[in-house]
């Protein structure tokens, strides 16, 4: 068995309206050798990813795979579904497969869900040697392959934050693009877009950030807006500090003056030792080093989202439980065995360290590493304790009305709030709480999971302080899809939509431009340069030709449209009604798929394949067609449908049973004398895109009079003259 | 010869409008002062021509000292280019002691210049002198680290030049421009809306030109390399020469251009791979480096930038040229002169030996030899104004490149051999956009004119007319401050405004109190100012504050001052006379803008006498409606808000407009507290002269009552059964005059008091005080405070009995010690009919006791006030009687 090829369809094609990988497998020998044929193969499989008993497969219930497995299925089949549960035990669940025979015996199509096609392509080769493996009795370094995947996905999939706004946008009908490798992605599309970088907005003020690396000038701002804060000072050097902690009064908190995250910062030290080596400790991150009285109590992160305080986290220290047989270095160790620690931000927990500080804590309680701890007896590790539990409920409205006057005081649109309380559910002045820190693009994670309480939904209301209630951040997308006929088409509407005032981003035949501008010249890569084009901040509209060719090879460049026009398939039409669509009507309809229900499918009536994807939109549907005897029209308009039709030389607009003239005869005539195309079904087609926009007649006729220099309507005679012309 | 109580008035202040340093000097006797006199100008006779002439006293006098020391530091600070011109002494009370006063552009600069010049004289004293030209050099030193850098500095400028108030935040460049919730920030040439991502993104170059190519702006081809081998690999692919630089990184760092051979390319590898690991290797363009400065979707100035460069003379070597020409004073060695020095160091050497030359060689006449590839000022290149060549469609560029990037200020780097013409002529291509661009090179230019590259940046954050202020009113005055500040709050909150409050009692923003203490001073108003949930600030402004450090505000819009009677706290900061004190309450009139009123006390005739200093216009209130300064006011189209026929009136010239009656007044007890009349009289002016209409003032002046929990301590009248207490804080002769005259209109059977003086008040102050008590109460509970302000213990208690003597009446007097013994004694003495004035001083200790007391004594019908008293304050662990 072996993988011949993997295409990655980054945009909706035609399996599915989201992006997924395709491979095209052979079975080899295999190909006669189903799983009820190949012993212990579904055990195998089953022992190492018990989880495929969710899997529900075409039975439609839990353990559908399963039984299909046991009753007899082909390996592609197989590999599709180990590789989603790799995708998902590895990164993010994802449920989207589909395992399709080919014209050539023992040959599949697998398709799997994927937004990176690097990891979705290595999870797909590791599940290939994964089914090999059960297939061959041989065993498979699961774990480690596991661990490999993970580490793949953090490098190149979004971090958990930004896919957590990502999700939330994409929940709304928000578009998005990745701009980097990293997590700089943009949402919306065009002149609409804003964008982010992981808990950072564009609203995200730089000044802001620096400000909030200063813990010095922070605290002067927070203070002068009446913000409880520590008292406190930069100091020169150890022994300065301890001059500083005197004068305080102990206990102190000692810390980098620039910096977070809890970096190199040291809480509740009782004496010169500790103070003096808390030093070295925050001097060591590079920046300078500042004393502060200690706040007593717990520590508690605040998010803080525009105007509202968001989420709410709280924690305890680090600590350690003794059972008088373990060393503290060994219940460390045991600790760090939890998978929930690791060194990585996006980790729940942290590892436990013993470094100088813990071991000078472990000193003031009358231990050391090698002390065993009575059974039961809880030993302090460090003060800074990692932020598991969830307490937005418990958040007083002062607190909360305090983290948002220090957010934006600092300037930030997005803050994580540090501060320390003895409890957050009473105001702070009332105890001697005190905010202690502002933090720049915080971590969402915390939020997202907590180890206690509920997940708070962060990457909405980031979504949400972005767009307005309704915003979607989209522009109108119109996808011009269609064989011979569609290029004319789509430089007409670019050229209707500029007449209209849109600045028109278009990838056709001739290349990539916006307005005058041409970004490339030539017959480019369709969803390439669309994905460029969408990035460009100035277009407010865009023209996107889609071929037969891009669709299957590349997916679409966008993820929904506004407008899906389908010109023509060139090629005899079905004969009869129940055959299925070709395979050019099958890629060319992806476009008509993905038509935003406010929006709308023009289908050329002329064409039967054409007119048979207007089951498939999920928006109004606008036929056009030369004559009004085209035969889908009947049935359209008695649905109360709309149409754009020629008939006695003029352009009708139908609705239902109503019927209006949009053009008249002379200048549809004149149009087609002067314009780009002779050839009536282009104008009909920029005619219907123009009604499936939502534009007024009004609009549609000024673009014929202004833009092509067809006259008005003038006397009868020299109007039956021009229609009899053009012939 | 001493110099003492140097302090900074950093705003407005009784000498001046500007900052000034304020210090006293004081001779000791015998002080040999001709000869200091004729040391000084025997060392340094120029500086001291200029410092003497024409000072109007003999070196014997202090103020001559004074003048000599204030003349100096301004002399000091001129002669490192400061614009200050105020110098001036005046006289305290030993002749032996003078105050001197000298102006200052920056703080730390004019207190510097003022030790400078006390040193000088004191250097003369002991036959000494100092190196006057070193202490300058430093002196301009300081000045340039501490002042704002150029950059900044044009921003700070343009915003003053359109009014909107500028603060710095920060040593650095950090500043608050506007206050309030109106207020932005700039950080050098970055603006609260420049965005981070967009920083980010500048920062990193590949991901800037993808970015860049998406909108169809040119960029060179070129992609990133892992190795050396790699770069000459690319370098091979896209074409000879080449650029290789860090992918991030600023100001050329690490940056190598038109490299042409493999070892320059691998060399070149290895600098930039210093800077950061990742690193770029691009086409060479051929052309010139243009520097584009594009602001608010603007393109705002443009540079021609020249790599650093020596031209030959036939005889000096390149080592030479380059030391003669870091002479120039042009070149420094920070951002704050037009040109950085220039460097011959490792870059620099090897790019001599490309050329085949060295430090030592001898470059022809007239040949030029350049001695760095790239062209950034800062390690010494030239820039030339080019903006009025940029062609139109390359502006278009350059601009689409900042938006694409995301940045609202942004510079950005074009290579074309010409920017006159469209870059598909020339070929020209953007290399990179730099976010908080430098703008030293617009603003002074090596060659061609400054562009207004502040004005650009402010114009961008600010609409046209917009000032970024919020409205201000100060409230200054002897007596009623705290309760007017408090009622043109309450006026404010009815309009549903974010009311920032500094009074005696704290600082209140929409109601929360955010600091406490006695808050009217400047710094207060600073934090007000500062706080950007603020819409209208409300300042009690004290004499205090005033004269420690000058306003905390530059300019406001209505100033109010209630009075300043017989004044209060003469004797202290060397004033002694109400006149004085009149002329530093009317600092804040003085510092009405043009558009703003000043609400003066018509009654009070020193107050009524600051109408002139007033830049706007006034108001003036008057419980008289025939008050000869309303009606003279009146007759020339002013207005007055006055109490006619028992109605506060608006007049507007002839137009009179009805507000209430006093009875509807909550504040005046019915028209019956005279001086609660002259407070809201003076906050409905303030609140008129903001522009409210009438029935906003109608309802402000219904709903505001003074009690506990609007106006605590002033005039608070609380009833037990058929006993009165009022809690008030008053501590003045005009306060306890506007007292007896509020109590002698209500009921009562006996009246009795707490008090006692503050002991930093003058003698004749707190006799005269007593006088006035001893004169209306029939009992009178007096007691020591524990701070009796400097003065022995028993000393107040024994000025206080004098007065007492000299009183109209016997009152019977009881003695204590502590506020809270004193008040719960008579309170515990109440008996039914009684009126009792508890001045209080502890105001919330207070406050909370004696309502403690009484809802104690509600609950509890059985225990007498005494018994209760007396355990309050056996719980206090005071013993009580």
């Amino acid at each position: 068995m072996q993988v011949r090829s993997v295409t990655a369809l980054k945009g909706p094609n035609i399996w599915a309206n989201f992006p997924v990988l395709e491979a095209v497998v052979d079975l080899g020998k295999y190909e006669d050798l189903p799983t009820d044929k190949l012993p212990g193969f579904t055990d195998r499989l089953m022992e190492w990813l018990p989880s495929l008993i969710e899997h529900r497969c075409s039975e439609g219930v839990r353990g559908g795979f399963l039984h299909r497995l046991r009753t007899g299925t082909w390996l592609g089949h197989v590999l599709e579904h180990v590789t989603l549960e790799l995708e998902t035990l590895a990164h993010l669940p994802v449920g989207f497969g589909r395992a399709r025979g080919t014209s050539e015996p023992g040959v599949y199509k697998v398709v799997v869900r994927c937004d990176e096609p690097a990891f979705g392509q290595a999870c797909l080769m590791a599940g290939l040697e994964l089914v090999l493996a059960a297939a061959e009795g041989r065993t498979f370094p699961l774990a480690s392959e596991l661990r490999r995947l993970r580490e793949l996905a953090d490098k190149v999939c979004l971090g958990p934050s930004t896919q957590a706004i990502v999700s939330a946008a994409r929940e709304r009908g928000i578009p998005h693009l990745r701009l980097s490798a990293g997590n700089l992605v943009q949402l919306g599309y065009g002149k609409a877009q804003r964008r982010i970088w992981t808990a950072e907005t564009d609203g995200t003020a730089a000044i802001a950030e620096s400000i909030a690396q200063d813990k010095e000038l922070t605290r002067t701002l927070l203070r002068s807006v009446g913000v409880a804060v520590p008292s406190g000072r930069v100091v020169a050097d150890a022994a300065d500090a301890w001059a500083a902690a005197e004068d305080l009064g102990l206990p102190v908190v000692v810390k980098p003056q620039d910096g977070n995250h809890g970096r190199g910062v040291s809480i509740r030290l009782e004496d010169r030792g500790a103070v003096e080596a808390a030093f070295q400790f925050a001097a060591n991150e590079g920046s300078g080093v500042v004393v502060e009285r200690f706040v007593p109590g717990a520590q508690y992160r605040v998010l803080v989202v525009g105007e509202r305080a968001i989420a709410a986290s709280g924690g305890d220290a680090d600590q350690v439980t003794g059972d008088g047989v373990h060393t503290v270095t060994e219940l460390l160790a045991l600790a760090n065995s939890d998978p929930a620690r690791g060194e990585d931000s996006a980790q729940l927990l942290t590892t436990l360290v013993l470094d100088e500080i813990s071991l000078e804590l472990l000193r003031t309680q009358g231990l050391g590493a090698a002390s065993v701890p009575a059974a039961g007896r809880t030993v302090m590790i460090r003060f800074n304790g990692d932020l598991t539990v969830d307490v937005t409920d418990r958040l007083h409205a002062d607190v909360a009305a305090t983290c948002v006057l220090a957010a934006r005081t600092i300037g930030l649109d997005i803050a994580g709030i540090d501060l320390i309380a003895e409890d957050i559910s009473r105001p702070l002045e009332a105890q001697g709480g005190a905010i202690i820190e502002v933090n720049a693009s915080p971590g969402l994670v915390m939020h997202l999971k907590p180890l206690h309480g509920k997940p708070r939904p962060v990457g909405e209301a980031i979504v949400d302080h972005m767009f307005g209630p309704g915003q979607t951040g989209r522009v109108p997308v119109v996808a011009v899809a269609g064989s011979h006929r569609s290029e004319l088409a789509a430089t007409i509407i670019g050229r209707f939509l500029a007449t209209a005032g849109y600045h028109v981003g278009q990838v056709d035949a001739e290349g990539v431009r916006v307005g005058e501008h041409w970004l490339a010249r030539g017959d480019a890569s369709r969803a390439e340069g669309g994905r460029r084009l969408l990035v460009n901040p100035f277009a407010n509209a865009f023209v996107l030709h889609v071929t037969e060719a891009s669709v299957l090879g590349e997916g679409l460049a966008f993820d929904r449209c506004q407008v899906a026009l389908v010109t023509d398939l060139d090629e005899p039409a079905p004969q009869a009604d129940d055959d299925g669509p070709s395979p050019r009507a099958k890629a060319l309809r992806a476009a008509v798929d993905v038509v935003l229900p406010s929006g709308a499918a023009a289908l050329n009536a002329d064409d039967p394949g054409v007119a048979r994807m207007a089951a498939h939109c999920k928006g109004r549907v606008v036929l056009f067609a030369s004559t009004l005897a085209a035969p889908p029209l009947a049935a359209h308009l008695a649905q109360g449908g709309e149409a754009v039709v020629h008939d006695s030389g003029r352009a009708l607009l139908c609705r239902g049973s109503e019927r209006s003239e949009l053009l008249d005869a002379a200048t549809l005539a004149g149009a087609r004398l002067s314009g780009a195309a002779t050839n009536l079904q282009d104008w009909l087609a920029a005619v219907a895109t123009g009604v499936a926009l939502g534009m007024t007649a009004e609009a549609i006729r000024s673009f014929f009079v202004r833009e092509l220099g067809a006259r008005p309507a003038e006397p009868r005679e020299r109007e039956g003259a021009g229609a009899s012309a053009v012939g | 010869m001493k110099f003492e109580s140097i302090r900074l008035l950093r705003g407005a202040n009784r000498w001046s409008d500007q900052p000034a340093v304020e210090g006293i000097v004081t001779l000791d006797p015998g002080f040999p002062a001709q000869r200091v006199l004729a040391e000084l100008e025997a060392r340094y006779p120029e500086l001291l021509v200029r410092v003497v002439a024409g000072v109007p006293h003999d070196a014997t006098h202090a103020l001559f000292w004074a003048h000599v020391v204030a003349r100096l530091a301004v002399e000091l600070e001129r002669s490192i280019g400061a614009d200050v011109t105020l110098a001036l002494a005046s006289p305290l009370d030993a002749p032996s002691e003078a105050r001197f006063v000298a102006e200052y552009c920056e703080e730390a600069t004019g207190r510097r210049a003022v030790e400078l010049a006390t040193e000088l004289v004191v250097a003369a004293h002991e036959g000494r002198s100092l190196d006057l030209n070193a202490e300058l050099v430093r002196l301009r030193k300081l000045n340039e680290d501490t002042r704002l850098g150029p950059s900044t500095g044009a921003i700070a400028d343009a915003a003053r030049a359109r009014g909107i108030p500028v603060r710095r935040l920060t040593d650095g460049s950090l500043l608050q421009l506007g206050y309030g919730a109106q207020q932005r920030r700039v950080w050098a040439a970055e603006t609260d809306r420049t965005s981070a991502i967009a920083e980010a993104i500048a920062q990193d170059k590949e991901l800037t030109k993808s970015l860049l190519a998406t909108v169809g702006v040119p960029v060179p081809e070129g992609r990133p390399a892992a190795s050396a081998e790699e770069a000459w690999t690319i370098a091979q692919e896209i074409g000879l020469p080449v650029v290789v630089k860090p992918q991030k990184g600023n100001q050329g760092k690490g940056v190598s251009v038109g490299l042409r051979t493999r070892a320059a390319v691998m060399g070149a590898f290895e600098i930039a791979v210093r800077r950061d690991g990742q690193v770029l290797v691009e086409r060479h363009l051929e052309g010139s480096d243009f520097r584009l400065l594009v602001v608010g979707g603007k393109l705002v100035a443009a540079a021609h930038r020249e790599p650093p460069r020596v031209v030959g003379d036939g005889r000096s070597t390149i080592a030479a040229l380059v030391a003669l020409e870091n002479q120039n004073p042009l070149r420094g060695d920070d951002h704050a002169t037009a040109l950085s020095k220039l460097r011959l160091d490792e870059i620099g050497l090897e790019m001599l030996s490309e050329q085949g030359l060295g430090p030592d060689s001898v470059p022809a006449r007239g040949q030029s030899v350049v001695l760095r590839r790239n062209a950034n000022l800062s390690t010494g290149g030239s820039a030339t104004d080019v903006t009025d060549d940029v062609h139109p469609a390359v502006a278009r560029r350059a601009i689409e490149a900042a938006r694409v990037v995301g940045l609202d200020i942004a510079g950005v780097d074009l290579v074309a051999p010409r920017i006159d013409r469209p870059l598909e002529e020339t070929g020209g291509a953007f290399v990179e956009v730099n976010a908080a661009p430098g703008l030293r090179m617009h603003l002074e230019p090596s060659h061609g004119r400054g562009r207004a590259v502040g004005e650009a940046i402010i114009d961008s954050m600010f609409a046209r007319g917009d000032d970024a202020r919020i409205p201000i009113i100060a409230v200054t005055g002897t007596n009623g401050k705290t309760t007017t500040t408090r009622f043109v709050a309450h006026l404010m909150r009815q309009r549903g405004l974010r009311v920032g409050l500094t009074c005696t009692d704290g600082i209140y923003v929409e109601g929360r109190r955010i600091d406490t203490g006695d808050c009217s001073g400047p710094k207060s108003a600073k934090m007000v100012l500062g706080h950007p949930g603020v819409d209208v600030a409300v300042f009690e402004t004290a004499r205090g504050g005033m004269l420690r450090e000058g306003l905390g505000f530059d300019w406001c819009d209505v100033a109010v001052v209630t009075n300043v009677g017989e004044g209060d706290h003469l004797g202290m900061n060397g004033i002694h006379r109400v006149e004085e004190l009149a002329a530093i309450k009317a600092i804040p009139v003085r510092r009405v803008s043009t558009r703003g009123v000043a609400v003066l006390n018509a009654d009070d005739p020193l107050v009524a006498a600051m109408a002139p200093l007033c830049p706007g216009t006034v108001i003036f209130f008057s419980r008289n409606a025939e008050s000869p300064v309303v009606v003279r006011h009146r007759a020339s189209g002013g207005k007055a808000i006055i109490v006619q026929r028992g109605d506060v009136v608006l007049a507007d010239g002839r137009l009179e407009r009805r507000l209430a009656s006093l009875t509807e007044l909550p504040l005046t007890q019915g028209g019956l507290v005279g001086f609660q009349i002259e407070n809201l009289l003076a906050a409905v002016g303030a609140g008129w002269g903001l522009g409210l209409p009438i029935e906003a003032l109608r309802f402000g002046a219904e709903t505001f009552a003074s009690h506990l929990g609007t106006v605590p301590g002033r005039f608070n009248v609380v009833t037990h059964r058929d006993s009165t207490v009022i809690l008030d804080y008053g501590h003045n002769a005009s306060a306890l005059l506007a007292l007896t005259e509020a109590i002698r209109g209500m009921r009562h059977r006996r009246r009795k008091v707490v008090y006692t003086a503050a002991g930093d008040r003058r003698d004749e102050d707190i006799v005269r005080q007593a006088e006035i008590l001893g004169g209306f109460f029939h009992e009178v509970y007096i007691y020591e405070d524990q701070c009796t302000r400097g003065r022995p213990d028993g000393e107040v208690i024994r000025l206080m009995r004098e007065g007492f003597v000299r009183a109209d009446g016997s009152p019977r007097i009881v003695q204590l010690s502590g506020e809270l013994r004193a008040i719960g004694a008579a309170i515990g003495g109440l008996e039914p009919g009684d009126l009792l004035l508890c001045q209080v001083d502890q105001v919330e200790l207070a406050l909370e006791f004696v309502t403690g007391l009484f809802r104690q004594a509600e609950s509890r019908s059985v225990s007498s006030l005494a018994q209760l008293a007396a355990a309050a304050l056996a719980a206090l662990g005071m013993i009580g009687g």
